[in-house]
């Protein structure tokens, strides 16, 4: 075996593809549905929602937070934001809605990271917090009911497609939705930031070594807070980009989506404690989730076996991913009791 | 010190117990419980229950969950049983796991009358717009219309566990066979969830229509079914060519009724039904006897029947037919 | 006279009250290699954490090349030249080489955005620095203690070092490696760089450094040139406490064996193991890190399976192959690492105190008899001094002899037959070292077998009645204690 493939196989990404691809043969075996260009589409576009959640719920996982506030921030924001322009009769384009949610995700995420970046309080607790507290607003404060109708702009947005790919035997066709490209972006940025800033390699050491990032002279406290702030965005934005889909908005209907989300990403195998993972792993996880969602029709599970085998899939793909990393470690335990000293 | 205050406070609870019972007319206080605080159908009952108590001058008002979740409205009985309520009005979300706390809230001597929980025990009454057979029948009707009376069809309600969603369907699939013999249902999968979420009844109608291209319509049930299945016929390029029909809001289905997608929508007033609850707990809690046909005074629920078999109960008439006439005549 | 390269006068420091260092002084030359010497809390941590930046003295002159220091930040301390080598590393277990040798000086450069390959040139300068042969893109989780000091170490060397403070460097080292890392701390003196090197480790000091310093209690008692110490004196200036030093001499040795292991083989780890423990001996084990000892002691206790052989408890066949079938057969384990195995580090002393012989405490139908448990942590902590305010406290909250000795402890009230120690006194400093060192001949003395696991020679050759050498998983020797000295059981374990 070369070293490239040798490198590759101690990884996790290799192995939550395998998954996926195995599940994707056995809805194509069942259905002949899933290699087929609106089926791809349809999966492509219920990617963007969970995906833009699980960038976030990423970073935060693998800085060595949690973060389990996003569904009700992005309730929150998104209803703020569509309420507004709504009572305000805006007609003009998506841009100010996206940036009205942007900046009320901003300030939600603020307001979590100030607590556990410069407070030092432990996230899943603050996020639980946050968590009631944004639903209260919501709900309380806001007096949230549904919005049947969205603003023109937002409407638009929603139903406009990149491209519509259509089945030739059916005859069935599938938006790619324009949010699909919001996705893709983040995703670049995203990678972009872990890879080639001091800010994203602040994440990636202060999950691995919180003291030890201190020392080596990041701030951590700031990187906490910054990296906080950018997932309160990520999760309006998926908010936004929910309601603009749905054409209309529910304010508790994303409530609950945390508990996939966070499975999906440690499914991509990132570790729980922090510091590993990729943002490959972490949409690989995502997609693994998102089709077993979307698919148990077409696999023709009856619908009251859904929770059962949803369940099931992901104590499969985690513990392929577990398996792996038990491997790799006894590999590892027994080469440093055969290690020789290093020769200086 | 401690002693004085608790005997105080004895006597003061035994004379506000005397004063009621020797009352001839008292405040009850009566409360609607719907699945949910934000879900326009339940907004709508609430304005229907406030109308009712201005109206009458009673207490009776809603209190419904942040969520639709079944063990936050057990919560909240299980509160408002500890407040002392004279009756409590309840939509339920999963009845079997409602009964425990109801049965609390009847040991507490509280009247329990309930809507769309016709298999729950321990009610005093339960109140149904109609009977769920022909409510269901007659969305099957609004679906056969649509689909030319032909076709291969399945049904959708929002949890299996759902009482009368289920109820429903199974009346629409009994009159299909009845009425319409050139329809068939989907023997494959003949019931599929929604979740009471849109972007579900959305994506599994897709996974329908792409798994089972002969698919000609989908019945649904709860709110969110047909919106979201319409949502899925648009999107795949099936107007015309598949069809839905269920409960839906006016207001939150203009556009896809008036853009033709789905031709028509069935409903019962939820202001109405919140209204004959309240009704009908004032007459319990006057003593009244209930017997058949109950008039409650209220549209749709003059003249409530015992569901066959049953002495608890009632069903009305009171379904309605939404299209693009008559969308914008309800107001909410 | 030479300029100083560090003077540190009369420096004071306290902590919600503690006065933890009381005017100490300090002054390092350029390119000496100075030892810092005291137990656990004399305050040298806390000296250390002043000069670099991380505490600010309360009073006290702190001057570095001839410029006096007021305020300054880690940051700035780096800037100057002074670098720490942590007990720890601060090294990313996550990151590759790579990234931990070149993120300090890439963020005390300021740079916003990475750049992989200056990162890769920059990690590649420090490695030749010091000759440090390793593949920068490994992950540093999976390197040996001796690797990743190593790449702290050239991390440390790339900020034109002045001097580099070293935190007790050898803790978890193998001789072999000790050797090695002494030879790279020469090679920096002879770069001018001047080593701090903390340590309370008798033989290490003597072995390298030029200079020692030995604080008490938060004062300074000694200063001076090595050549002037001995054995008796540095142990007198650390702990104030004169120790006499003498060989274990048994008291009654049992004839039939307590525990006897034939032929007992793990693949890969040892292979046919014999020997005999008798009760009242001390039996101890030495080799070196691959030797297979740790293996022995795993096997001994049931946490790891041998493959063929036979371990027999009295004479008799006894089947172990769980930390409870040890514990049944009256065989205890202190563990190698006692901070990850053999102690609940977050949980309370008492709890940690009474864990193995939690069974004993129950009362009728199970239920814990609460009393009985603290009759009981009374007198565990008065019969081992183990020094805590209350037993309610974490047993993090303790030193690490301290720590020991609650491991010990926690062992003995379940009155064993045959105790295993594997590096009993690892981290741990001169007092409570020798106070490890009583109580363990006391048990002897009352009967029990003791097998000590170390590489620590002096306490092997001091303590025990006989000493088995392992070599590459084989015993090459046994040698009775008159006979065994140092140079003896080196050249067998080499």
């Amino acid at each position: 075996m070369n070293k490239g493939l040798k490198k590759l196989t101690k990884r996790n990404e290799p192995y939550i593809f395998l998954v996926v691809l195995a599940l994707a043969l056995l809805i194509q075996f069942r259905s002949g549905q899933f290699f087929t260009g609106n089926n791809l589409v349809d999966i492509a576009s219920a990617m963007v929602v969970p995906g833009l959640f699980a960038v976030g719920t990423f970073m935060v996982i693998l800085s060595g937070g949690i973060d389990v506030s996003f569904p009700a921030l992005a309730s929150l924001t998104s209803y703020a934001t569509t309420k507004m322009l709504l009572d305000a009769g805006y007609t003009g384009g998506i841009w100010l809605p996206i940036l009205i949610s942007l900046s009320l995700g901003a300030a939600l995420g603020a307001f979590n990271g100030y607590f556990i970046g410069f407070l030092g309080l432990p996230a899943l607790i603050v996020t639980l917090g946050t968590s009631s507290v944004f639903k209260g607003v919501m709900q309380g404060a806001l007096n949230s009911v549904q919005l049947a109708t969205i603003p023109p702009g937002m409407q638009a947005f929603g139903t406009s497609s990149l491209f519509v790919a259509s089945n030739p035997l059916s005859g069935l066709t599938s938006r790619m939705p324009v949010a699909f490209l919001v996705f893709a972006s983040v995703l670049l940025v995203s990678f972009l930031i872990l890879r080639y800033t001091f800010l994203g390699r602040g994440i990636y050491a202060i999950g691995g070594n919180e003291v030890s990032a201190h020392r080596a002279g990041f701030n951590t406290r700031r990187t906490k807070f910054l990296l906080y702030v950018f997932v309160g965005m990520m999760a309006s934005l998926a908010g936004l980009i929910r309601t603009c889909m749905m054409q209309q908005n529910h304010p508790t209907n994303m409530l609950g989506m945390e508990m996939n989300i966070i499975a999906g990403v440690v499914l991509g195998g990132t570790a729980i404690t922090g510091g590993t993972g990729s943002l490959t792993g972490c949409m690989l996880g995502t997609l693994l989730i998102v089709i077993v969602e979307n698919s148990m029709i077409l696999i023709g599970i009856p619908t009251i076996w859904k929770s059962v085998f949803v369940g099931a899939l992901i104590i499969i793909g985690t513990g392929v991913s577990a398996w792996q990393v038990f491997r790799a470690n006894r590999v590892a335990k027994v080469r440093f009791f055969r290690k020789e000293v290093p020769t200086i | 010190m401690k002693r004085t205050l608790s005997l105080v406070l004895c006597a003061l609870l035994l004379v506000s117990l005397l004063g009621t019972s020797l009352a001839e007319k008292k405040d009850w206080e009566i409360v609607v419980v719907p699945k949910d605080a934000s879900n326009p159908w339940f907004v709508h009952m609430k304005t229907g229950v406030d109308e009712y108590a201005q109206k009458h001058g009673v207490n009776a008002y809603q209190k419904g969950t942040a969520e639709i979740d079944a063990t936050l409205q057990a919560q909240l009985i299980a509160d408002l049983i500890a407040q002392g309520v004279d009756a409590i009005c309840v939509v339920p979300v999963n009845p079997e796991s409602l009964e425990p706390v109801l049965k609390q809230a009847m040991d507490a001597g509280i009247v329990v009358i309930a809507h769309e929980g016709a298999t729950l025990t321990n009610v005093h009454y339960d109140i149904e717009a109609f009977s769920n057979e022909q409510y269901g029948a007659f969305i099957m009707d609004n679906l056969a219309e649509a689909m030319g009376e032909e076709g291969l069809y399945t049904t959708m309600v929002a949890h299996v566990t759902n009482a009368s969603h289920n109820e429903w369907a199974d009346g629409g699939v009994a009159h299909q066979k009845a009425v319409y013999p050139k329809m068939t249902l989907l023997e494959a999968e003949p019931r599929v969830e929604s979740e009471d979420n849109g972007d579900v009844a959305y994506n599994k109608a897709k996974e329908l229509f792409k798994k089972y291209p002969d698919l000609k319509g989908i019945m649904g049930t709860s709110s969110y079914d047909a919106p979201g299945i319409a949502r899925a016929i648009e999107e795949l390029g099936l107007v015309g060519k598949v069809f839905t029909s269920g409960t839906g809001l006016p207001l939150a289905n203009k556009a896809i009724l008036e853009s033709g997608i789905v031709k028509s929508l069935t409903l019962w007033d939820s202001a109405l039904a919140g209204q004959a609850m309240v009704s009908l707990a004032l007459k319990v809690l006057n003593g009244e006897e209930i017997t058949a046909p109950v008039d409650l005074g209220v549209d749709g629920y003059m003249a409530l029947t015992f569901k066959p078999g049953s002495d608890k109960v009632l069903e009305g008439q009171g379904w309605v037919v939404i299209n693009k006439e008559n969308v914008d005549s309800f107001g909410f | 006279m030479p300029e100083s390269l560090l003077r540190a006068v009369g420096i004071h420091k306290s902590f919600a009250g503690v006065h933890a260092l009381k005017g100490v002084d300090l002054t390092i030359m350029p390119g000496e290699i100075h030892c810092l010497a005291g137990e656990n809390g004399c305050g040298k941590s806390t000296l250390i954490k002043i000069i670099s930046g991380v505490y600010q003295p309360d009073a006290g002159v702190l001057e570095f090349n001839g410029k006096s220091l007021q305020k300054i930040t880690p940051i700035d301390a780096i800037l100057l030249g002074i670098q720490v080598i942590y007990q720890d590393f601060s090294v990313f277990p996550n990151l590759t080489v790579m990234e931990n040798l070149a993120l300090n000086s890439e963020l005390s450069e300021k740079h916003k955005l990475v750049s992989w390959k200056r990162m890769r040139s920059i990690a590649q300068d420090a490695v030749t620095r010091i000759n440090f042969d390793i593949d920068l893109d490994s992950i540093v989780g999976t390197l040996s203690v001796a690797q990743k000091q190593m790449v702290a170490i050239s991390r440390a060397l790339m900020f034109n070092a002045r001097l580099i403070i070293m935190d007790e460097p050898t803790t978890a080292l193998t001789r072999r490696e000790v050797d090695a890392l002494f030879r790279v701390i020469l090679q920096l003196k002879a770069q001018g760089i001047s080593i701090l090197f903390v340590s309370h480790k008798l033989n290490e000091v003597f072995e390298i450094s030029e200079r020692f310093t030995i604080f008490r209690n938060g004062e300074l008692v000694r200063t001076g040139q090595t050549s002037e110490l001995d054995s008796a004196k540095f142990t007198y200036y650390m702990t104030g406490r004169e120790f006499s030093e003498q060989k274990f001499i048994p008291g009654e040795i049992g004839k039939e064996p307590l525990l006897e292991v034939r032929n007992l083989t793990m693949r890969g780890a040892f292979e046919d193991v014999s020997f005999a423990l008798r009760a009242g001996e001390i039996v101890g084990v030495t080799g070196l890190l691959d030797s297979g000892r740790s293996e022995l002691a795993l096997a001994l206790f049931g946490i790891r399976k041998a493959d063929s052989g036979a371990i027999l408890v009295k004479g008799k066949g006894a089947a172990i192959r769980s930390p409870r079938d040890a514990v049944r057969h009256k065989i205890g384990l202190v563990p190698e690492d006692r901070l990850t195995e053999g102690l609940f580090l977050p949980q309370s002393i008492a709890d940690n105190l009474i864990i193995a012989e939690i069974d004993r405490l129950a009362g009728r139908a199970g239920v814990f008899d609460r009393e009985k448990r603290a009759r009981e942590i009374e007198r565990l902590v008065k019969e081992f001094a183990i020094a805590t305010p209350d037993p309610q406290n974490a047993g993090q909250t303790l030193s690490g002899g301290n720590q020991q000795r609650v491991v010990l402890a926690k062992w003995l009230a379940c009155n064993l037959d045959v105790l295993v120690l594997n590096g009993p006194t690892v981290g741990v400093d001169i007092g409570s070292k020798h106070d490890i060192h009583g109580i363990l001949r006391d048990l002897a003395r009352q009967g029990m077998g003791i097998l000590i696991i170390s590489d620590d020679l002096p306490e092997v050759i001091e303590n025990c009645s006989r000493v088995l050498v392992l070599k590459a998983g084989k015993i090459v020797t046994e040698m009775d204690a008159d006979h065994a000295d140092e140079q003896r059981i080196l050249a067998h374990m080499m």
